[in-house]
Parts: structure tokens; C-alpha cells; sequence
């Protein structure tokens, strides 16, 4: 309120309630009248309630806030997220699918028996001379160590055990499986190693050309 | 959200635990359908995907463990996991050498480095193996054949200098995988293998059996070429058997 609007520098301080302010008796009149209009105008007013309390909030935190605050109340505020169950179906579909797939690249053989992942199989034949066995069995990392392995057949003028499997280019780690018990290291393989469970296992690298063996 | 970032924001949240979760539940279920124990085979499986998480190759891993598991009338359960825990150790010294070497720490070359430590070879002549060779999987089989030639009795240096020099000739790597094979036969042949090494480190490296005037001694390839000659017979009876290194009568079959 100012001079402009038609009053003066007493009326406004009077009705700033300044206890210094002086008015003549006429000034006094129309600041009285004014404070009344003031007051029934303020009373016709609405009341705010709670609610518009709950609306200023929102829209002051809604603001965006620049730097790390910005990003951690970004991260931390919950809100409700709008989901079509097609597109949840969809997203587990191809999660499944991209598992898989990194599954199969990830997953691929890294151990040594598979150094070449195209590599062409090669026929391995393995003999063992056990006269008195009654079953012989190989087993090794290319049987997944699977203790029943690939059956050996008896010759039964020699004694001799033998069977001839195709394996993948690359190293093998193996052992013979004596009645489903006794595992036994192949004394004509290319080495032996520590099994690291007190035992040995034979070691045969398998090339294009074959195997030599001792 | 457009339907698009929804669709990332699952896969995002699913993918890494998903790939985690199914090398730890393979080998639990392999371990459980051989008929381990679920304490055996959850100590397992734990201990893969604690690998898994390091994103060491878990491989070598879940073979040792079937191993184990197959061998298990005379090993105890806490034995085996002692080996595996071990195994996880050094997988882990491979894939710091292999970083070290400045080479692409693929699975099967930290697998190979970590076979090739575990069997004595130098850190240093594992990381001059991986340097010398054309590609993640020309090292992995080098590791693995000087790993293999020193189980044969051939000394570290001469194991891994036969590669090296090998790679650096330019030959490749299904002719360094001939090398177990060569070795075995000039000992088969009566060379005794501090020759053989000998010739390694002095004479410019291993022959090859292709190569004319220079034999492997007694031994021949016991193994044929898949689909070139009857499985059950012999070698040296077959048909067809692909042609002999050495003079006809004068070769011997290796297989007894």
C-alpha cells in the first residue's frame, strides 16, 4: 500500500499498527474504515486446510536437484511404477534367453581338453593288460568322470582290455576303472600326474596325427 | 518409463545373478544326480560360484569335483573340497600372470596358465609362452603342451622353449600339439630325454613327424582320424589308416 493508491505515509504506518504514528482526526476515520474493509475481506477468505499443505510439498519436492543430492533422492524415493504384464513377460523371456546364450559363451569348455573348440576328433585306442579283471571301464575328463566310463572289451587269449574312443584334439586326463574300484593309471600314457587326492591319473595329448606313445 | 527402459531396468537386474546361479545349480545337480550328499554338493556349488563371482573359469572346477566325486571310495568329501578350494587358488595365480603378461585372461587361458603353474612351470616361462603365441587359444595350448612335456621329464626351459620357438617359426598350433607325441617317441625310440632336451635347447627344437629325414623312432600314432579306418581294430591292421612315418616293418604299433 502506498501514496499512489490514496494514502499516506501515517495511514499506512497507522495500519502497520506503528505506535508512532500520528494521524490527524479525518485520517484517523478513514484508516479505521479501511482496516474494517480489510478485515471483513480477510474473513470471507477460505481457510487452507492440510491438504494444500500436502500440494505445496509435492510440487517443492518434486524439483529436480542438481549433483549427487539430485541423484541419491533419485535413487532412494519411492515411486509407483506402471508395469504391463506383456512387457514383464517379454523382459523374463529375453533375460532366459541372453542367460543362456552367455551361459553357452561363458560356460564353454576352458579346460584343456578342448583348447580347440572345432577341432576335429581323432580315434584313441587304449589297451590294458589285466588277465584277472572282470570288467575294466575307462574313465576320464572326457567321460565328465563318470565312474561306470566307456567299457573295455576282453581279449581273452591275451588278457588284453581294449577300446578305441574318439577324442577331441587337445590334453585328456584319465584312468582305468578296475571292477568299478580299483582306478589304475595307464602305464603306456604320454604322463602321470598327481590326481591331488593321493592318486595318479595318465595324461595323453592328442594331435592331428594322433598319439605316440612309450 | 517407456516400455523399452522397463525391459532393461528386468534384464538389468536379472542377468548377472541368473548366470551365476545356473553354473552353481549345473554343478549341484550333476553332484546330487551321482548320488553325492546335498551338504557335498551345496559346498561345491558354493564353492563355484565364489569363482564365478571372481570371474575365474569354473571348468577346471566342476571337472574336479566330479573327479573327486567319482573317486570318492577312497577320498573323503572334505578332501576333495580341500582340492577345490586349492584349484580356485591357483586359477586365480593364472589370471594374475596372465594380466601380468599383458594377455587377454580368456577362461581357457587362465585354466591352461593355472595347469601349467600347478605343474612347475616358472611364472616368467608361462608369461614368454603366452607372449609368443598368435591368440588367446594359440596360448592356451602352448601352456597346456609345455605343462604336459614337463609331466613327460622334459625340464621347464626346454618344455616351454620348444613352444616358443615353435610359435615364433610360425607354426601352428595343431603342430605344437604334436610334441607330447614326438617325445614320447624318441624315448620309445631309446633317445633318452636329457637328449631330447638337448636337442631342444641346442639344436633349434622338436621334428615333426611329416618332416622328411628326421623319424620319431619307434613309436607311430596310435590314433587315427576319425572315420578313416575301423575303430576296433589295432593300429597297424587298419585300412586306410592314413600313411605310416616310418618305412613300412619298420614302424611299431604303441598300443601293446
Amino acid at each position: 500500500m502506498s501514496e499512489r493508491e490514496g494514502y499516506s505515509q501515517e495511514v499506512q504506518r497507522f495500519l502497520d499498527e506503528e505506535p508512532d504514528a500520528q494521524l490527524t482526526e479525518r485520517a484517523r476515520v478513514d484508516a479505521e474504515r479501511f482496516r474494517e474493509a480489510l478485515a471483513r475481506y480477510a474473513s470471507s477468505l477460505p481457510v487452507p486446510g492440510r491438504e494444500l499443505d500436502a500440494a505445496v510439498m509435492s510440487v517443492v519436492g518434486a524439483r529436480p536437484l542438481g549433483g549427487v543430492r539430485g541423484l541419491v533422492r533419485w535413487l532412494f524415493r519411492p515411486r509407483p511404477v506402471l508395469l504391463r504384464p506383456v512387457l514383464i513377460a517379454a523382459g523374463l523371456v529375453a533375460t532366459t534367453a541372453l542367460g543362456w546364450w552367455l551361459g553357452q559363451q561363458g560356460g564353454s569348455p576352458p579346460v584343456p581338453g578342448a583348447l580347440i573348440a572345432e577341432a576335429p576328433t581323432v580315434l584313441v585306442r587304449f589297451e590294458l593288460r589285466a588277465p584277472e579283471a572282470v570288467q575294466v571301464a575307462l574313465s576320464g575328463s572326457f567321460t565328465g568322470w563318470d565312474s561306470e566310463g566307456v567299457a573295455l572289451s576282453k581279449n581273452a587269449q591275451t588278457g588284453v582290455w581294449s577300446v578305441t574312443v574318439p577324442l577331441p584334439l587337445g590334453e585328456h586326463e584319465y584312468s582305468f576303472v578296475i571292477d568299478g574300484q580299483r582306478w589304475i593309471p595307464d602305464p603306456k600314457a604320454h604322463a602321470q600326474v598327481d590326481d591331488g587326492f593321493g592318486q595318479t591319473n595318465s595324461v595323453i595329448v592328442v594331435g592331428p596325427r594322433g598319439v605316440v606313445r612309450s | 518409463m517407456t516400455g523399452m527402459r522397463r525391459c532393461a531396468v528386468l534384464l538389468a537386474i536379472a542377468l548377472v545373478p541368473a548366470t551365476r546361479v545356473g553354473a552353481q545349480d549345473d554343478v549341484r545337480a550333476q553332484l546330487l544326480a551321482r548320488g553325492a550328499p546335498t551338504a557335498f554338493a551345496d559346498r561345491v556349488a558354493q564353492i563355484v560360484g565364489a569363482a564365478a563371482a571372481e570371474d575365474l573359469p569354473i571348468e577346471p572346477i566342476v571337472t574336479k569335483a566330479l573327479e573327486g566325486w567319482a573317486k570318492h571310495a577312497r577320498v573323503p568329501p572334505d578332501r576333495v573340497v580341500t582340492v577345490l578350494e586349492r584349484l580356485a587358488v591357483q586359477l586365480r595365480t593364472g589370471r594374475d600372470v596372465t594380466v601380468a603378461a599383458g594377455v587377454d585372461p580368456a577362461p581357457a587361458v587362465v585354466a591352461a596358465a593355472a595347469e601349467a603353474l600347478g605343474r612347475g612351470v616358472p611364472a616368467a616361462d608361462v608369461q614368454a609362452v603366452m607372449r609368443a603365441a598368435p591368440s588367446a587359444e594359440g596360448a592356451a595350448t602352448g601352456l597346456t603342451v609345455a605343462a604336459s612335456l614337463t609331466a613327460q621329464g622334459l625340464g621347464t626351459d626346454a618344455a616351454t622353449k620348444a613352444v616358443r620357438d615353435a610359435y615364433m617359426a610360425g607354426r601352428p598350433a595343431s603342430d605344437i600339439l604334436e610334441f607330447p607325441s614326438v617325445v614320447a617317441g624318441l624315448v620309445a625310440g631309446g633317445v633318452p630325454m636329457s637328449d631330447v632336451a638337448r636337442r631342444i635347447l641346442e639344436e633349434g627344437g622338436l621334428p615333426l613327424p611329416s618332416e622328411p629325414g628326421r623319424g620319431l623312432g619307434r613309436g607311430r600314432p596310435s590314433g587315427i582320424p576319425a572315420g578313416r579306418g575301423p575303430p576296433d581294430e589295432p593300429p597297424g591292421k587298419g585300412k586306410g589308416m592314413g600313411p605310416p612315418t616310418e618305412p613300412p616293418g619298420k614302424g611299431k604299433p604303441s598300443a601293446p
